[in-house]
């Protein structure tokens, strides 16, 4: 969950229309009018990322009258597939996969089922990757692709594409490097272990029932 | 006892208050004495910074250091980009780094005759930190201009590696030849576990965010530090790499400068000084059994300093946090990412935070960085109504004030977290330089425990550590 509590604001005499701002936003908030930027104040998560970005300092982050909050109930939607996606993208549900705004996987797990079908989408829903803005494309890359989806890219540098996993790695890879202090097998095994969890507390309580 | 050693100066940046709000430091209380980490480690390493010699003697050593460096491969006429990280401005001021990298333009134009050479600077959380770094230690300048603070979100270009495509940032390598200038303090080991520490910066602050969030949330905690080897073992990185230049850094200081063609020869060298000398402080910190925190330095949460050692690593002094035999250190993303939502572990082998942290006397330190996992989890009082509104301000911090209590002065604080915590132990984070600010009741436990500490690393922990990583040391060149 986030609450938005800030916007962008464009100091117009000040902007060159260079569309950095606009390449760099993660929920496409910004368009160049007459090449000046303009905000969409109902896309401005007020992450910050124009502000830090804009070469020419013509862009500050303002305080919103009214907070807005960004969040999906995974309650409202069918936990089996939660489950589902969560699984396949081996993550645990309750996992947090934005350290900024605390966004578990559920979460966008939940906002993708309701119809986010890009992580520009699921920003807006959710406000993952809205916080640093740095750590959290993958995880929501990982949960679209378990849902099926291949979102496009848009045309600035917002992302670029899935990366590998851990369970990608090639065995002559691990074999080459493994003596270096990488545990791969053993990370592997905590992983698995954090995502399955969930999975078998659910099992044995429908063993109880 | 030694008088308190004088904490580093506020500094004005964007994320933190004007320092006309920091009107009292933690050391200034009659309480509080210094610990030298020279008193409590007979082998503490000879420094050449802080020293009668000043910056110049990072500069001799740089020079000396390059001598034996091949830049043969650099024509006249070249484009070099050398390639910088925030942190090593954070050091001791920031001004040794700073000297490093002046005097790598030189080393370069001088030895190649070209003239191309640009500072690219990269960052953590910080989009500007080193745009202000570089300005502030003239290195615009130095460099005639040629100079650019890169963030993890601007242009990207794909990196294709062993395990698949990775992603670099554009800038870093839109030259002929990249140069490694980085700094070899230990910092965040609850991540990097002081594995390949050298090379850590091709998988974070010179690569994009895809790269970025492979190491925290697609390899695991200590596979991920794979994300950089990948990279810099890549075809298209080792045909732009041309050398490295490393501050070699130990808690007390400044040791030398480091430089060679192989970076994997100059990691092995830089991995066994870390387990080291980094390892005594370390486990030393760990045998606290109570105290305070003071955070009182300029960056962010996490990262403020004291006896060279981060609070992030103090949060984890709990464990062991160079035997990679533990899979998880008690602060990490990867560790904050398994807590559910009723607040405990999602599994059991979760690590608490350190126990021995009673309550966090917040008196300056940054936003810029998501801290609030350090608010959740440890009691936390925050100094001036200025210092919350910053973080509340903050997108990345807009939890921390959510956890935490706010305080009109310093004096206020200390008497709530006396009360509160119940111990006069008292450890202050505030980049003292040699040594540590603590209260005298701590001090005395230190001076107690560190021979038995020293002893044991030496024997027993140090071999282990080296073991895991691969590293006999009577091998490393």
């Amino acid at each position: 969950m986030r609450l938005a509590t800030l916007k962008a604001e464009i100091i117009e005499e000040k902007c060159i229309g260079c569309r950095t701002c606009e390449k760099v936003c993660p929920t496409l908030a910004i368009k160049m009018v007459d090449r000046v930027a303009v905000i969409d104040l109902d896309k401005c998560t007020g992450c910050g990322n124009c502000e830090q970005r804009c070469p020419v300092y013509a862009i500050e982050l303002k305080r919103r009258e009214e907070p807005v909050k960004l969040y999906v109930d995974p309650s409202t939607v069918d936990q089996k597939e939660i489950e589902k996606i969560c699984t396949k993208a081996k993550f645990n549900p309750e996992q947090i996969i934005c350290y900024c705004t605390e966004t578990r996987a559920e979460e966008v797990a939940a906002a993708i089922i309701k119809g986010a079908d890009t992580p520009e989408k699921i920003s807006l829903a959710t406000g993952i990757r809205t916080g640093c803005k740095v750590e959290c494309i993958q995880p929501v890359l990982r949960l679209l692709e378990a849902a099926g989806i291949n979102p496009e890219r848009p045309e600035g540098w917002q992302w670029y594409g899935k990366t590998p996993t851990i369970w990608d790695i090639p065995e002559e890879v691990k074999e080459k490097y493994n003596n270096r202090g990488f545990y791969f097998d053993k990370d592997i095994e905590l992983l698995d272990k954090v995502a399955e969890t969930r999975k078998k507390a659910v099992e044995e309580e429908k063993e109880v029932i | 006892m030694n008088k308190p050693i004088q904490p580093i100066a506020p500094r004005v940046s964007q994320y933190g208050v004007d320092p006309k709000f920091v009107t009292k430091r933690m050391s200034e209380y009659p309480e509080m004495v210094s610990v030298m980490l020279r008193d409590l480690f007979d082998d503490t390493p000879e420094v050449i910074f802080p020293s009668d010699k000043g910056l110049e003697a990072v500069r001799e050593a740089a020079l000396k250091a390059l001598e034996n460096v091949d830049m043969s491969m650099i024509k006249p006429g070249d484009s070099v980009n050398v390639c910088a990280s925030h942190h090593g401005f954070t050091i001791l001021g920031g001004e040794p780094y700073a000297v490093l990298l002046k005097t790598v333009r030189d080393v370069i134009a001088e030895r190649t005759g070209t003239e191309d050479i640009r500072l690219r600077a990269g960052v953590g959380l910080r989009f500007r930190e080193t745009e202000e770094y570089m300005k502030a230690f003239g290195l615009d300048k130095y460099y005639n201009g040629k100079v650019k603070g890169v963030a993890p979100v601007d242009e990207g270009i794909p990196i294709e590696t062993e395990i698949g495509t990775l992603y670099g940032i554009k800038a870093i390598y839109d030259a002929d030849w990249i140069v490694h200038v980085h700094n070899s303090d230990v910092r965040e080991v609850h991540f990097h576990r002081q594995v390949d520490r050298a090379v850590k910066p091709f998988g974070m602050s010179y690569a994009r965010i895809e790269t970025r969030s492979t190491y925290h949330q697609n390899l695991g905690p200590r596979a991920a530090n794979f994300t950089a080897r990948s990279i810099f073992e890549s075809d298209f990185v080792q045909s732009k790499f041309a050398f490295t230049a490393f501050l070699d850094m130990s808690p007390v200081g400044v040791v030398g400068v480091d430089a060679d063609n192989s970076l994997y020869d100059l990691n092995d060298r830089l991995t066994v000084a870390g387990c080291k000398y980094y390892g005594k402080i370390m486990t030393l910190l760990g045998e606290i059994d109570e105290c305070i925190v003071g955070l009182d330095f300029p960056c962010p949460v996490p990262y403020v300093f004291a006896a060279g050692v981060i609070y992030a690593n103090f949060v984890g002094a709990n464990m062991d946090l160079f035997d990679l035999d533990n899979s998880l250190s008690p602060y990490t993303w990867y560790t904050e990412a398994f807590y559910g939502k009723d607040g405990k572990p999602l599994v059991g082998s979760i690590p608490p935070v350190n126990p021995a942290i009673k309550m966090v006397v917040h008196n300056y330190a940054w936003g810029g960085y998501p801290s609030a996992f350090f608010s959740h989890h440890i009691p936390t009082i925050v100094v001036g109504r200025e210092q919350a509104d910053k973080f509340n301000m903050d997108p990345q911090n807009l939890d921390y004030m959510k956890h935490s209590v706010i305080s009109d002065s310093l004096d206020s604080a200390m008497e709530y977290a006396y009360k509160v915590a119940k111990t006069d132990k008292v450890l202050i984070f505030d980049g003292a330089a040699g040594g540590m600010n603590v209260s005298e009741s701590l001090a005395k436990l230190l001076i107690e425990k560190a021979p038995e500490v020293s002893k044991r690393v030496d024997e027993e922990l140090l071999p282990k550590w080296l073991k895991q990583r691969g590293i006999d040391p009577a091998a490393v060149k």
